[in-house]
């Protein structure tokens, strides 16, 4: 028989089927081969292919716009939305609208074309990781934005258009519909019990194990209870904290380690498994609901299945593989 | 400057790319690497491959699982739900758990081995939709359940299968999907401020404005929605007012399967057989004395939603529950008006 889970977050109801567990290996994914070749605007010496950087990590005496970086941001060279003009909202009868106001960067996390997370040294991940912090104090700065959202789309079946591995940053001029109604569930679970729901459920799964794939000092990485998709992971931070850009500075270290090492585990039972890795975090700039109930997380999702009518239609999932099973192969998988 | 636009009933927003929109041409759906075709189970003369029929429309009294049929419903063979057992609710920890008590079904539109549903005729069509609203009945009177989700999946990128014949799917919930809840407590927010259906008021100002208007025909419209999540995502609505899909009339029946042959089939002529998504989105079950959904009669209106799937759905969307539409519905509407089919 299989099983409906309720996200006790967002209230969003999951199949998971244990009857028959999907194996890994009769899964149909789009594998992401780096092929290399044409010219790639995020490599050594195509500097100016992009348009000019906002920040970067650079080599002492290398001018912006050169090569000798580890870490470069970059506008995105076709954004979703723009950073010049006033914010316009206005009706159209029942309509409502508002011009496109944001900023959308692309953060280059390394200058390797075919070096994803795994294959990068622990310093290399941390590097790219504190720009994340960086690019996302910097643009709160602008009081026009109320969140930042921050994410990877990892191969083309994960919707990224250049292969050379990036994180993109989008500020946004209100906070969307996913954050707000997650915020919104932590608020009434804290309204009734005075306690942050995400350190709750750190607590019962530090106790029941058995969906835990790694932890180390201050972070653990596990398969959620609720999953939405085949081993979907998220790693959380152990000390509870709402906005994920205020991380202590030995938080840093450690989130690279576990980072790294999760997606390398995925990588072994999947080889070349496009994913989309998403920061979950509180809204900023006025916004900033959230600081005690909310609590900030990444959320991976390997590109595994095809969403399909029911999931559009219902918003109900169903996972065919549960997370207990999913974090076994992880556990077991070696790096 | 890009365009960011809010959906009327349930409030999510959409970014309409503008400047760097494509051509609608540009989004033809392009040759794919498909997994090779697997025989097929739903051919009349293999109806012993299926589970046997819960319901069939048959020639002259021929006996059930067996030849003469023109359509024929069967449980899936791999249930994301399944039928027996009582519902048992219960709590571990933080968690809320469930059986999984439903039903599945699928719905085999015809007894040829045609793809698209649109290639079937308006009357075969038709007869599918009396088949959805014969089967929501039936599974109404199962208490177990609060709404059943009708839907197709066709094409590969569509979440459809290896086997191309032209088929629709059915599951009943024990719950309300959040999807569905969304939108209903969207539309009675509306309602509770206006005192009028919020779709009711979308057709009026669609029907004046046109330009967002592909079809009006017998009392139905087929529009591209102002805040369309996607390229080419279509809605199909009847113009008179009414929250339940089952009270449909024999001759509304008619006119939809007209309806939808005609916008399905420009989407294959158009997008050369794009993959795509449809949804029925209708009231769920109003059984008396639940009393919840009070003004559902007047403040909900039942439609088809149609999500061509040309673009992929990537970590922004995932991440925020905000959409970016690469093409302007404008633009859509009127490629779609011009395909002459």
């Amino acid at each position: 028989m299989s099983e409906l889970r309720r996200d006790p977050v967002n209230g969003r109801w999951v199949i998971v089927d244990s009857d028959y567990p999907t194996k890994p290996e009769s899964f149909e994914y789009e594998p992401n081969i780096i092929r290399g070749g044409g010219t790639c605007p995020f490599c050594y010496g195509n500097e100016l292919l992009t348009p000019p950087e906002i920040e970067a990590i650079r080599n002492p005496g290398t001018g912006p716009n050169t090569s000798g970086w580890q870490v470069r941001v970059v506008p995105n060279k076709f954004p979703a939305l723009q950073i010049e003009g006033e914010l316009d909202k206005r009706g159209l009868g029942i309509y409502d609208m508002s011009n496109g106001i944001g900023a959308h960067e692309v953060l280059i996390e390394s200058p390797y074309h075919n070096k994803d997370i795994p294959d990068l040294l622990n310093s290399e991940v941390e590097a790219f990781l504190s720009m994340y912090c960086r690019r996302t104090i910097d643009l709160i700065k602008d009081k026009r934005f109320k969140y930042i959202m921050i994410f990877k789309n990892y191969g083309a079946a994960a919707g990224a258009s250049l292969e050379h591995p990036h994180t993109q940053i989008v500020a946004l001029p209100m906070v969307p519909k996913n954050p707000m109604e997650e915020i919104k569930g932590a608020q009434s679970y804290f309204e009734y019990r005075d306690r942050c729901i995400f350190c709750d459920i750190i607590r019962q799964e530090m106790q029941e194990k058995e969906r835990i794939i790694l932890e180390n000092k201050h972070f653990l990485s596990l398969c959620p209870f609720v999953s939405r998709f085949p081993f979907e992971i998220w790693i959380m931070p152990k000390k509870h904290n709402s906005l994920f850009f205020n991380m202590r500075s030995e938080e840093l270290p450690a989130l690279a380690q576990i980072l790294k090492d999760t997606i390398h585990k995925l990588k072994v039972v999947f080889a070349d498994v496009p994913y989309n890795f998403i920061i979950h975090t509180s809204p900023v700039n006025g916004s900033e609901r959230g600081l005690e109930y909310y609590h900030w997380h990444i959320e991976i999702m390997p590109k595994l299945t095809r969403t399909a009518g029911f999931e559009w239609g219902s918003g109900f999932y169903v996972d065919s593989v549960s997370p207990e099973k999913a974090a076994q192969y992880l556990i077991e998988a070696k790096v | 400057m890009p365009e960011l636009r809010k959906d009327p009933v349930i409030g999510r927003w959409v970014i309409i790319a503008t400047e760097r929109a494509k051509r609608p041409d540009q989004f033809s759906s392009a040759a794919q690497n498909l997994p090779p075709e697997k025989p097929c189970p739903f051919c009349e003369g293999r109806e012993q491959e299926t589970p046997p029929e819960i319901y069939a429309i048959r020639k002259n009294n021929t006996p059930p699982n067996g030849p003469g049929w023109e359509l024929r419903v069967v449980p899936s063979i791999s249930p994301f739900l399944r039928i027996e057992g009582e519902l048992e609710r219960k709590g571990r920890g933080v968690y809320d758990i469930m059986n999984g008590i439903g039903a599945h079904e699928i719905i085999i539109e015809t007894n040829q081995h045609i793809g698209n549903i649109s290639d079937l005729s308006e009357e075969q069509i038709a007869q599918v939709i009396n088949c959805y609203i014969d089967r929501t009945r039936d599974l109404e009177r199962d208490l177990r359940f609060k709404y059943v989700l009708i839907f197709k999946n066709h094409g590969w990128s569509a979440g459809g299968s290896g086997i191309r014949h032209s088929r629709s799917q059915l599951i009943a919930t024990p719950v309300n999907p959040k999807r569905v809840k969304e939108e209903l407590v969207g539309a009675r927010n509306y309602y509770d401020y206006h005192e009028r259906c919020v779709f009711c008021d979308l057709i009026r100002q669609e029907l004046e404005l046109k330009d967002r208007l592909i079809l009006d025909l017998d009392g139905l419209v087929a529009v591209t929605p102002f805040a369309a999540r996607f390229p080419f995502e279509i809605w199909i609505l009847p113009k008179k007012h009414s929250c339940d899909f089952t009270s449909m009339d024999t001759e509304t029946r008619i006119n939809l399967g007209r309806i939808m042959k005609k916008v399905l089939s420009k989407l294959k002529k158009g997008l050369n057989d794009p993959p795509y998504n449809y949804v029925l989105h209708t009231a769920p079950f109003r059984r008396p004395k639940v009393g919840y959904w009070k003004s559902i009669d007047y403040d909900y209106h039942w439609h088809i939603e149609i999500i061509p799937r040309l673009t992929r759905v990537a970590g922004f969307e995932w991440g925020t529950g905000f959409y970016i539409c690469p093409l302007p519905p404008e633009n859509a509407a009127k490629f779609l008006r011009e395909i002459e089919v």
